[in-house]
């Protein structure tokens, strides 16, 4: 069968084909919203018309069957319009709220996790892992359905003082926000890279091996077209791998994650702040990884019992000091917990004001 | 100067470099331009042309993109080398 | 069973939480590239590594992105997986759709692919997941011809993204769909021929709740706000008081600029020192609105720790209209990229060039002028650049 003739340069479709008639009659018109459940909220526009939101959780990798049946369920119940949030989440966009009842009770016979709304767990962001990704040194998808299996009725029920944002990224790429997140799991590498010198001068620029180095680490070897690695300057980010496949810095038994915290996005009350670290390592133990998902508990409720209602995980840890975030959780402070990189000197304290 | 010598010179250039410097599109322009002296906008067009009908191609690795001479597998695939 | 033992895998399938093992099996009856995919990702649980090679060249004819090459590095004993390439389908603006429109993007993709998809992938692509070389074309051509184009990758404009804005929220400063339309449709050709230096991502978020991210992941983030006065319903400022609201503890307590007073009936704000951070607006959603003259702030230099650590973006215009259409903003835009264009070195995001160079350079490249906006503080030690043309001041 001959194929359609293709198109260049077209761009996305424009995006007001796909929005419900009252989205397009109240468009930039929207007055308020209220949270009804941790999984359904309106949105109430100035003329009084009101746009129902049921949201609920997906695991980001979706087969078409699931999609097919989002887009059943979107006819039967919202006229065929839905949209995915951010944080890969499904919202059905209801206009007539006596059809809300009937699709939430079709979600939870289809068992649909309904929630994410409001101070709880949202969806995770992750990034692609094991399932589809050349530098992976986790799974992504694979710690997301262990952790989140845990940490469940944060998402449906369960209030905590404020938005929890968690995020898995399986390399320190960070194809996702998680140098920003509340509760963040990155996996990392421990030892220097292993190099295939015969293929390097085959596949690789050496300019550009050696220029990616962020500690000066890698150096050239013009006679036998290669380089050579300073193992003691070296910080196992990979990104020579990333250049320069023979470079090979993939150890299974010693690759594993790190635990970050007190990151946010948004501006409310404090700044956007970077995620910092809290555990350097924990083993890849799959399928359930049970050390990873015990520390992003035990932070979470120990976040949950102490900081007051509107604080965030970060803003939390810097009202009471990481001194006492650490002496809360119970995590050991290590030497890797002190910065030696670029921005050490912000880093350090310089007050002889502090907490025991 | 006609469209088909400053394809001819960017198919030289290309080839020259090839496994020397993965080459960015504005590599070739500025070259090109520095050759000939035409308009970056005539280079670029060019250039266009060639990628368009498989001349040159996208490359790929490391995260960055380049220009390249296409391989013959590349070819066969696209239905241009039987 | 399927055609490999997934033992561990299977163990993913137990729990509440929606399994995507069990997405990676429904997909398995569309097509034989996902068993093996399920063999391999088995394997590396079992092993604890991955075992996809690097990405190749693969493509559509003209286009230097938008299709991703992968490959198993064990194509011997996954031979479904031999190819596995990923295609990036540009979303729609907000991330909305109908089921027509999301049914005609399955059809399509079950006939060339291996049925399974990212809704969506990190930088906002509808990411459709495994299909092989030879279907690239065939894919390109039934998704374009229907209206759908692919979206980036590369060293290339990526795929701009947005929040839902004044699609779905009363905080929208700005109309941030129509905007990400307006500037993916205006850079189409560095969308799809990678001619820059490296990535550059714009995200596009309505206010400073920000949930699309783009202060931390778009190399020039645009944040709606306001310069005027938050308008304020006293009468449902008394509902939330009536209803159990601590309006002491929970707002005026927690602004951070300590511009608001409550004096048991009404609150009042004192918008020159409000710095329009969007808790009280947040939290009193039928009370307080954000004002009237509505604009964004551009932030510049986001991106993630590879290769010197990580990077918030940093304030190069604090206000700037943002209506259609868009002249000004995208005359900006414009000149912003010109400058990291010429200037940075190849990988080298703008972030990382601006540390290199300074803002200064850019500042006057796109005729921005200094102001303290841009700054949390001016700089401690006394040594500073000048320039012929201060002098001449």
């Amino acid at each position: 069968m001959a194929l359609p003739e293709r198109q260049t340069d077209i761009g996305p479709p424009k995006y007001d084909a796909y929005l419900p008639p009252v989205i397009k009659e109240n468009y930039g018109k929207w007055k308020y919203h209220e949270v009804l459940t941790p999984g359904t909220m309106v949105h109430v526009a100035e003329g009084g018309d009101k746009i129902y939101t049921v949201r609920a959780a997906s695991p980001r990798i979706l087969s078409t069957e699931s999609i097919r049946e989002i887009c059943d369920l979107s006819e039967k119940y919202c006229d065929g319009y839905l949209r995915f949030t951010t944080r890969n989440n499904i919202e059905f966009l209801v206009s007539d709220k006596g059809k809300i009842d009937p699709l939430l009770a079709e979600l939870k016979e289809r068992k649909y996790t309904v929630g994410g709304i409001g101070p709880r767990i949202s969806n995770v962001i992750h990034t692609q892992g094991w399932v589809h990704c050349h530098s992976a040194c986790t799974d992504a998808s694979g710690i997301v359905k262990a952790m989140m299996d845990e940490l469940y009725e944060y998402f449906t029920t369960k209030e905590l003082p404020n938005k929890v944002r968690l995020a898995v990224a399986c390399c320190v790429n960070m194809c996702g926000a998680v140098h920003c997140s509340d509760i963040a799991v990155v996996a990392v590498h421990r030892k220097a890279p292993t190099i295939d010198d015969a293929n390097v001068g085959k596949m690789c620029e050496i300019p550009t091996t050696v220029g990616s180095c962020p500690t000066s680490a890698i150096r050239p070897n013009p006679k036998d077209k290669t380089v050579v690695i300073n193992e003691e300057k070296c910080m196992y980010c990979g990104n020579c791998f990333t250049v320069c496949p023979p470079i090979d810095i993939h150890r299974p038994e010693d690759d594993g994650v790190a635990i970050v915290v007190g990151g946010k996005i948004s501006s409310l009350r404090t700044d956007p702040k970077f995620s910092k670290l809290a555990i350097p390592f924990l083993f890849n133990e799959p399928p359930r990884w049970p050390k990873v998902v015990d520390a992003i508990k035990n932070i979470l409720e120990t976040y949950a019992k102490h900081a007051r209602k509107h604080e965030r995980v970060g803003e939390w840890i810097e009202r009471i000091g990481w001194e006492s975030f650490f002496k809360l959780t119970g995590i050991e402070f290590t030497y890797q917990h002190i910065d030696d990189f670029t921005f050490m000197r912000d880093t350090l304290r310089t007050s002889a004001a502090f907490k025991f | 100067m006609e469209q088909a010598e400053i394809q001819d010179l960017i198919f030289a250039y290309s080839e020259k470099m090839k496994g020397k410097k993965k080459l960015k599109e504005k590599d070739i322009i500025k070259k090109i331009m520095a050759d000939t002296n035409e308009d970056k906008a005539v280079v670029k067009t060019a250039l266009r042309e060639m990628i368009n009908v498989g001349k040159l191609m996208y490359s790929y690795g490391g995260g960055a993109s380049s220009v390249e001479i296409p391989s013959e597998e590349y070819l066969r695939e696209k239905g241009m080398l039987k | 069973m399927g055609k490999y033992e997934t033992p561990m895998l299977d163990e993913l399938e137990k729990g509440p939480w929606p399994s995507f093992v069990t997405e990676l099996k429904k997909a398995t009856k569309v097509s034989p590239m996902a068993d093996d995919e399920l063999g391999q990702l088995e394997k590396s649980f079992q092993t604890k590594r991955g075992y996809w090679k690097h990405g190749g060249i693969v493509g559509v004819l003209g286009y230097g992105g938008g299709v991703i090459g992968r490959y198993s590095s064990i194509p011997d004993e996954f031979p479904g997986v031999a190819h596995f390439h990923t295609v990036r389908i540009n979303q729609t603006s907000g991330f909305f759709y109908t089921a027509e429109a999301l049914r005609m993007i399955c059809d399509i993709w079950d006939k060339y692919g291996s049925g399974l998809t990212n809704m969506h992938g990190s930088t906002g692509d509808l990411v459709l997941l495994g299909t092989t070389t030879e279907n690239l074309e065939a894919i390109f051509a039934e998704y374009s011809s229907r209206g759908w184009d692919l979206g980036s990758s590369g060293s290339a404009m990526r795929t701009p993204s947005c929040c839902v804005g004044m699609g779905r929220c009363e905080w929208a400063c700005i109309d941030t769909m129509d905007f990400t339309y307006h500037i993916t449709q205006h850079f189409q050709d560095e969308m799809h021929r990678p001619a820059y230096p490296y990535k550059f991502k714009i995200k596009t978020a309505g206010c400073a709740c920000d949930c699309v991210a783009a202060i931390a992941r778009a190399d020039l983030s645009i944040i709606g706000t306001w310069k005027d006065k938050i308008r304020i319903d006293q009468a449902e400022v008394k509902n939330y008081a009536d209803k159990g609201m601590d309006i002491q503890g929970e707002i005026i307590d927690l602004c951070p600029t300590e511009c608001m007073v409550y004096d048991g009936g009404e609150i009042k704000i004192n918008d020159v020192e409000c710095n329009r951070c969007m808790h009280c607006i947040a939290k009193m959603t039928k009370a307080l609105r954000p004002g009237l003259d509505k604009g964004a702030t551009i932030l510049v230099g986001a991106k993630a720790p590879i290769v010197v650590g990580s990077l918030l973006s940093w304030v190069l215009i604090p206000f700037i209209k943002m209506d259609p259409p868009y002249e000004e903003i995208t005359e900006k835009i414009e000149a912003i990229i010109e400058w990291w264009d010429d200037t940075a070195k190849p990988r080298e995001r703008i972030g990382e060039l601006i540390e290199v160079k300074g803002m200064r350079p850019l500042l006057e490249a796109a005729d921005i002028p200094p102001v303290p906006q841009q700054v949390k503080e001016p700089r401690k030690d006394p040594f500073f650049f000048w320039a012929e043309s201060d002098f001449d001041k």
